[in-house]
């Protein structure tokens, strides 16, 4: 047995808006005249220590926690779930 | 996205060639359910809809009423109910979102949010309580953002929502008669269209709310966005001080498509736009898709030349984007071009009027097999079982909701959600009184007389707050108008509502039909959902708590009615028997009186006697001056002999409790037998339980401090540790 972190990192789907991303652009970012950044995309990182066999299990553990208490609507959100060796 | 047979057929007769691809779009969208209405238009014009208040114009998307002294109340209901199921967060946002920018298309500026919810049995359900959580976390976001006080509603959980939610939205907006935009345009005028940008969510969402949800469409997700919408509410409430506007439409359903053929078929007028000319969020947008993204936050506004430049002016002070997209033209076609290019050329009307449906209705066989009578009950602890309904989640305080909500922002909420009605302080010093109802575990044994109750309910409300009851709105909420039995559920339905408008003669002034309810167990209970608007003259009631020696006074008669009853479907799980209904005459006399004696102030406080009949209302009473009770029920108004548990827990209509001061007691027995009413003292405030004897016998002994915790703690036990 290892102890891994995995990481949950949540944002919304690529076609669907996000107004927090396109609120620090517009009102923070281009507003300080920085003008070669083009999108900001706005996200929710979680990070669960997790103790496995190995990368992939922790990882599976992690997403079935992650579906079955909703922790984010699959509808709306993409999702990356990647484990790191502590 | 297709057309049903009839509709190729009418398409190929009326305009005989082909339609374009985006015209098929259009039309798909426009003549869904959701915005055609195509099922239920031609009976809606049943319902009364003038009255001696109500202002008309054409193009309105809310009701508009006359307070006086040259202000008016604007108020519109609508549900999202579809989104809501699928992601309740986003879906109960821009619920709300969508449902202010109706209110704010009049010009009027939004000052409450009111809203139902309807979800599936959280006691067993985690999907339920997901839902439950985010929409109430969604609604309370959206409108604490805009700082629009969201002060009411309702809250009820039934089997038959499962995997679904109900989401309904009230608002009410108040301004100056004067400032009112009358809809219109002239040739020339320029189509301006404000907000935030077109993307492709929302795509096809108003035929998704017309198709059942079986599978779970991805693509027609809203993500809320306030802050842009509280910045439109200042920029319209500006550029109409400034006369900046002729005519204006909120985008809803439908998007593009159906925001300018309803324009221009209500105007008379034809509207030309190009879609390179929409601002959207990424490149590469189809024309077919600007035309029917339902991307939120959007406003479409009709200006004049000369105006243009001070519109544009008002939308940078707030940093909104506008775009001019098109112009007002005299010939009633809807054109939509894309640079030289002609995607779509229709007459407006044509793409506005969808063709009507009369559809089939039979009496649904369910009807006839529900039993009258529940044989298989024993015989219950009274005590407990008030205890059990009072924590229930269809009866225990829904504080967990409404302390999310912030209820008094904008400083007019004088009466706060957990009463009966809330009431809103008005600058012509006169208060309004608002309340939703529905009930569809009634509806569902009698779709008529359920429907006639809920109506009664919202202005048992609204007059317990001592308002008079000046319009309503109505939200009917059904399964697939294509099934036969399901429509005739909404026509019994529709005409109850009917005759008790009549009846009251209270107009209908707003409403939405919301059909194709359906979940993967089958279509919903009928649904129709009731706001009542009153209005207070002078002072409002503000309920005093009953103290020691108050008397408690019943008026209305308890009937046979346990069908639908809290008391059968919660603690017996019986669903049946004979569903409440109003005696027209019965609850119009109550009414007055109850309303001429807090006139009088003869009355302490007032309650309606509603879910969970006189045994929960007189607990509720009891726990709010937190104070016992003495109570003998062998007199109590009633048809014919009735049981104790049905005197106890029968959710018949027109009932009031008054909590009365001794030294009015007297004038009160004077006043209600001198009007006939029907009515009796059953007994008095003192001590610390509620103590209920019938025939000598002792039925209920409950101390008011347990009653208190169960009442309170309910729902929130129920969701930290279910």
């Amino acid at each position: 047995m290892s102890t891994y972190v995995v990481h949950v990192i949540i944002e919304n789907k690529p076609n669907i808006s996000d107004p927090e991303g396109d609120t620090i652009l517009n009102d923070l970012v281009l507003k300080g005249n920085n003008s070669s950044v083009k999108k900001i995309r706005a996200g929710k990182i979680l990070k669960f220590t997790v103790e496995a066999s190995d990368k992939k299990k922790a990882e599976k553990i992690v997403e079935k926690i992650c579906q079955e208490l909703r922790i984010f609507n699959p509808l709306v959100s993409k999702v990356v779930i990647e484990a790191k060796t502590n | 996205m297709s057309l049903q047979k009839h509709e190729t057929k009418y398409v190929k007769d009326t305009i005989k060639r082909k339609l374009t691809k985006t015209e098929l779009q259009i039309v798909a969208a426009e003549w869904s359910e959701h915005c055609s209405y195509k099922s239920s238009k031609k009976h809606l014009k049943m319902l009364p809809t003038t009255g001696p208040n109500v202002i008309l114009e054409k193009g309105y998307d809310s009701g508009v009423l006359d307070v006086g002294d040259s202000y008016v109340v604007t108020v519109h209901i609508e549900s999202h109910n579809h989104p809501s199921a699928v992601e309740p967060f986003g879906g109960a946002a821009t619920g709300v979102g969508g449902v202010i920018r109706d209110i704010l298309s009049t010009g009027t500026r939004p000052i409450a949010i009111l809203d139902g919810l309807r979800f599936g049995n959280i006691e067993n359900d985690a999907h339920a309580r997901w839902l439950f959580k985010n929409v109430v976390s969604g609604i309370a976001d959206y409108g604490n953002c805009l700082g629009i006080p969201t002060i009411g509603g309702e809250v009820e959980f039934d089997d038959c929502y499962k995997n679904y939610a109900l989401v309904d939205v009230a608002a009410i907006g108040y301004g100056k008669k004067d400032r009112l935009i009358k809809n219109h345009a002239n040739k020339g005028d320029l189509v301006v269209l404000i907000g935030g940008p077109t993307g492709r969510d929302g795509i096809g969402g108003s035929q998704f709310a017309s198709n059942s949800l079986e599978s779970e469409d991805r693509s027609a997700v809203q993500i809320p966005d306030p802050f842009i919408e509280k910045l439109i509410i200042e920029t319209i409430l500006e550029a109409r001080n400034e006369k900046c506007i002729n005519a204006m439409k909120d985008l809803g359903g439908g998007g593009l498509s159906c925001a300018i053929s309803e324009t221009a078929e209500s105007l008379g007028i034809g509207i030309e736009l190009d879609v390179d000319s929409v601002h959207t969020r990424e490149s590469g947008l189809s024309p077919d898709e600007i035309m029917i993204s339902e991307s939120q936050e959007r406003m479409l506004i009709i200006t004049c030349k000369e105006k243009l430049s001070k519109l544009k002016q008002i939308c940078d002070k707030f940093g909104v984007t506008c775009s001019t997209i098109g112009h007002v033209k005299d010939d009633k076609m809807m054109h939509v071009k894309k640079g030289k290019n002609t995607l779509a050329l229709l007459p407006a009307e044509f793409v506005a009027r969808a063709p009507l449906l009369d559809r089939k209705k039979t009496k649904p066989k369910y009807l006839k097999q529900i039993k009258k009578e529940n044989k298989a009950k024993k015989t219950l602890d009274y005590s407990k079982t008030i205890l059990k309904l009072l924590s229930s989640p269809n009866i225990s305080s829904k504080h967990w909701v409404f302390r999310q909500y912030d209820h008094e922002v904008g400083i007019r909420t004088v009466v706060k959600p957990g009463f009966d009605a809330s009431v809103l302080r008005l600058d012509n010093g006169k208060f309004l009184s608002t309340k939703i109802d529905g009930n569809p575990k009634h509806c569902y044994l009698d779709p008529r007389q359920g429907a006639i109750g809920c109506f009664e309910e919202a202005c048992r409300n609204v007059v317990c707050t001592g308002a008079n009851p000046i319009g309503m709105v109505d939200h009917l909420q059904f399964g697939n108008p294509e099934d036969p039995e399901i429509f005739w559920t909404f026509m019994e339905s529709l005409e109850g509502l009917t005759e008790y408008a009549k009846f009251l003669r209270i107009p209908c002034v707003g409403g939405k039909v919301s059909f194709y309810n359906e979940t993967p167990l089958g279509p919903i209970k009928p649904t129709p959902l009731i706001g009542v608007l009153g209005i207070i003259d002078k002072t409002p009631f503000l309920p005093v708590p009953p103290n020691n020696g108050d008397y408690l006074i019943i008026i209305g008669k308890t009937r046979d009615e346990l069908g639908g009853s809290e008391y059968f479907e919660y603690i017996h799980k019986f669903i049946g028997g004979i569903c409440p209904s109003v005696d027209f005459k019965d609850s119009k006399i109550n009414m007055l009186a109850v309303l001429s004696l807090i006139k009088n102030k003869l009355v302490k406080s007032v309650h309606d006697c509603s879910k969970g009949g006189f045994a929960i209302a007189v607990s509720e009473l009891s726990i709010f001056g937190n104070i016992g009770c003495n109570i003998d029920i062998n007199n109590m108004p009633f048809v014919k002999n009735l049981s104790s548990e049905k005197i106890l827990f029968s959710e018949s209509h027109s009932r009031y409790l008054l909590v009365i001061d001794q030294k009015n007691i007297i004038r009160v027995k004077q006043f209600l037998s001198k009007k006939k009413i029907s009515f009796a003292v059953l007994g008095k405030f003192s001590g610390d339980q509620i103590n209920i004897t019938y025939k000598s016998k002792n039925l209920v002994k409950i101390i008011v401090d347990i009653l208190r915790k169960r009442y309170f703690n309910g729902l929130e036990d129920l969701l930290k540790h279910g």
